[in-house]
């Protein structure tokens, strides 16, 4: 089943909303983490409802009237969110307002705020739109799970407009408790530059949202042919993943015009990623994504973000690989890995 | 009664991230619901809560909660009468 990219927003730390050239001017980020980039939200939503809404909330909200402002869309015939991680900022109040009043007088608002499916209901809210309403938080399938669901539902009616997007943000509170574990890089002065050390990534954050259909017309940005998603595979579990992904989508490993790798500097994580890569791919230029947004669960839907406005654009930014020399930009393969258990390939073509 | 009333103004400001509005643009008497600062059954709640973290206040009756939360100057009025010695 393909499905058609009609319109996107995406909100992350670069500069991926607004009038910007496609990542012509990286930005690079100190420390362990890299935080979004964020509009004005006073020009997406009221006063008197923005006041509630924690930042997660806002960023889903502005880069999904991005997404249905670019694809002329004011109404979607449904809304597909997904979040690893969910409201944490409310999660986050509302479980420290637990401890420090003793469950006692606790505030409604964050605790209202802070379920997985706020986001896409807060969406549905604003748009009074009582259409199909779904959230999925499978950690880092979520967002590939959404797509699935899209996929599913505009084989069933081509002509419908589902927005579908992926966010999930850092806080304070998580960004200390996934610390813990060792999967930071150690004061890196510059995220840019996050292929050049190996061991560690950087926590990453964003949201990213799209209106796709079942039915092609002239303005369309890319399609998604096909997607598929492999839980901590072997090495030759992925490599036979790959080769059977592309065969059943009718496409060969040479067809593939840019492989995106959603490798994370971390050389543990990144070992079968790579390895296929290299191997599989051996006259395919290879880039990557994730010195540019970071790592977490929904990483993927920046990385569909990026590969659908290279093929709009028929331009692979340097910062992406210095590898592409300009050839006609049809196929996109976006491999994605989470900590080295969630496996992800999304195949992209030029419309 | 003057400074209770401008505490409240302030904590009602921030415990309902009124971030647009200073103490000043409330009046004592204007009225907190609807047509006055347009809150809601989610902002009743917080001010129930508001009552019982500053001011050790417990509302037994959810009856009474339309005329104690009518203004700030209501809310203070209930204060002074209802506040633990």
């Amino acid at each position: 089943m393909t499905i058609y990219i009609k319109g996107m927003g995406n909100i992350s730390p670069q500069r991926t909303w607004g009038s910007d050239d496609l990542l012509s001017s990286p930005l690079s980020y100190a420390g362990d983490k890299l935080s979004c980039v964020e509009p004005d939200y006073a020009s997406f939503i009221d006063a008197k409802q923005i006041r509630r809404m924690s930042r997660v909330i806002k960023m889903g909200i502005a880069s999904a009237a991005m997404a249905m402002k670019e694809a002329s869309v004011p109404m979607p015939d449904g809304i597909i969110t997904a979040t690893g991680y969910g409201c944490l900022e409310d999660t986050g109040v509302f479980l420290s307002k637990m401890v420090g009043n003793r469950e006692e007088a606790l505030n409604p608002t964050p605790f209202i705020q802070s379920t997985h499916n706020t986001i896409g209901s807060q969406i549905a809210l604003l748009l009074q739109c009582q259409a199909y309403n779904q959230t999925y938080t499978h950690n880092a399938f979520s967002f590939e799970n959404a797509l699935l669901d899209a996929m599913l539902q505009l084989s069933e009616a081509p002509r419908r407009s589902l927005l579908a997007g992926g966010i999930d943000e850092i806080t304070g509170q998580s960004h200390e408790i996934q610390s813990r574990f060792g999967i930071f890089r150690k004061q890196s002065n510059n995220s840019l530059q996050l292929f050049s050390e190996r061991s560690g990534t950087f926590h990453g954050e964003g949201s990213a949202f799209f209106v796709l259909s079942g039915t092609p017309g002239e303005n369309d940005i890319a399609s998604v042919n096909a997607l598929t998603s492999v839980y901590k595979p072997s090495y030759a579990e992925l490599t036979e993943a790959v080769r059977n992904f592309l065969s059943q989508a009718g496409v060969t490993l040479t067809d593939v015009d840019l492989v995106l790798s959603g490798k994370s500097g971390d050389a543990l994580s990144d070992g079968h990623i790579n390895r296929v890569c290299g191997d599989l791919f051996t006259t395919t230029p290879v880039g990557a994504f994730k010195h540019l947004c970071g790592e977490y669960p929904v990483a993927s839907a920046f990385g569909c973000w990026l590969a659908a406005r290279m093929l709009k654009a028929q331009r692979v930014p340097e910062i992406v690989t210095p590898q592409y020399e300009g050839q006609q930009l049809k196929n996109i393969l976006l491999i994605n890995q989470y900590f080295g258990t969630h496996y992800s390939l999304i195949l992209l073509k030029a419309c | 009664m003057e400074q209770l009333m401008g505490n409240l103004k302030r904590q009602i400001i921030e415990a309902l991230n009124l971030k647009h509005l200073k103490p000043e643009d409330i009046g004592d008497d204007q009225p907190l619901f609807v047509e006055g600062l347009g809150l809601d059954s989610i902002d009743a709640l917080e001010l129930i809560v508001l009552l019982q973290q500053h001011y050790s206040i417990k509302i037994e009756n959810p009856q009474e909660g339309p005329k104690i939360f009518r203004s700030v100057k209501t809310i203070a009025e209930y204060i002074t009468a209802h506040k633990p010695a």
